[in-house]
């Protein structure tokens, strides 16, 4: 069977980033959930290289050839990982800017997961207010959980850890890549239509 | 005098956004504000995208941004919100750099269905920066505007609330420039 195609586009600014950090982490996951199923080709989207690239673009209107390259493998890939850092309560404006010079049509029908570092956990919520209705504008398709890493989330070994939003993220992208959720998997056991009129007749 | 800073986010010095924004800096001079206008394409955009601070354009901007005493804050709507070229400036100002400050939200876009933009995407982030008062914005469809040789002319349709809009911003620098001679 054919690959699946990942891109994971990240927005990190500094070298080495915690937003790329996280944006591996969530590949790595999506990686091993698919692990006996499917194999995955992941291609990393570094917008901090891009940035003048981008700027041209959006005063121009045409991406030059790596930026180009960069808006084709997320716009053909079967599934996307996007990871912004958060600044005054929202998307980085380099974030903003990729999506921005990406076509409207790009992203839809497309399984996304969304995620987001931050120096507080305080902004949490910038990924359901800023980031999901972003995607929702693309028709994406973003999955229910969005990760957010505060830094004191990278040592916490809680119940409800970073490690434990990272893997339930993954694995709900990795069941809309596949297309098994679990809904579908729990309604393969049928029964028949009659067997179920004749348990209400006897009152069952 | 309060003085005033108008940064517009649109990426092209020929989208209406702009056209406006030059269209209202004459209004608010009428009316005996000190107005300068920031296009944030006209900054080197390496420096921009990138977050350095340090670049003597980005500080300029910060510098004026800190000396004002309301700021006009334009974008066109894309994807549903502000344009990331207007948010790659806002990253680079200092945390709080709209305390005490009094600010006007202006959006463009070409469908009615965006309205909402301003308060949903752009008022959030203007409020996180501290502003003191984020007065009423103010959305203008891309049909209601029309670029002249001269400037710019607006639909009557449109024309009316955009002015109540700007002078509702107006009002309140004069009151609070009062208040601060007063105290």
């Amino acid at each position: 069977m054919k690959p699946l195609t990942l891109a994971v586009v990240s927005a990190g600014l500094t070298e080495p980033s915690s937003t790329r950090m996280l944006a591996d982490r969530l590949a790595g996951a999506v990686t091993g959930a698919l692990a006996d199923d499917r194999q995955v080709e992941v291609t990393v989207v570094e917008l901090r290289e891009l940035a003048v690239d981008i700027a041209n673009n959006l005063v121009t209107g045409f991406p030059g050839p790596r930026l180009g390259a960069a808006l084709e493998a997320v716009t053909s890939a079967d599934g996307l990982i996007a990871v912004t850092p958060i600044f005054t309560a929202s998307y980085s404006g380099l974030f903003k800017s990729f999506f921005d010079v990406l076509d409207n049509k790009a992203l839809a029908g497309k399984p996304v997961a969304i995620a987001a570092t931050g120096g507080t956990a305080r902004h949490s919520l910038a990924l359901e207010h800023a980031l999901r209705p972003m995607f929702a504008y693309l028709r994406a398709v973003v999955v229910p959980t969005a990760v957010f890493a505060a830094p004191e989330d990278w040592a916490s070994q809680d119940a409800d850890s970073l490690a434990a939003r990272i893997d339930r993220a993954a694995g709900e992208l990795a069941q809309l890549l596949t297309g098994h959720t679990a809904a579908a998997e729990e309604s393969d056991v049928v029964v028949p239509f009659e067997e179920q009129l004749a348990a209400v007749r006897r009152g069952g | 005098m309060p003085r005033i800073l108008a940064l517009s986010g649109s990426p092209s010095p020929t989208i209406r956004t702009e056209a406006v924004l030059t269209h209202l800096v004459g209004r608010l001079r009428a009316q005996a504000h000190r107005v300068a206008l920031t296009p944030v394409r006209e900054l080197p955009p390496g420096p921009l995208l990138s977050a350095d601070t340090a670049h003597p354009d980005i500080a300029a901007v910060a510098g004026a941004v800190g000396a004002s005493d309301g700021i006009i804050v334009a974008s066109p709507v894309y994807k549903a919100a502000y344009s990331g070229l207007l948010k790659s400036l806002l990253d680079l100002l200092p945390q709080y750099a709209f305390d005490g400050k009094i600010v006007l939200p202006l959006a463009t876009g070409g469908s009615l269905a965006h309205v909402l933009a301003i308060d949903y995407a752009l008022r959030p982030v203007l409020q996180s920066l501290g502003a003191e008062h984020v007065t009423s914005g103010h959305f203008l469809l891309d049909r209601h505007i029309r670029v002249t040789g001269h400037g710019v002319s607006l639909d009557p349709e449109a024309e009316a609330p955009l002015r109540s809009a700007v002078d509702g911003f107006s009002v309140a620098l004069h009151r609070r420039a009062r208040l601060a001679v007063a105290s």
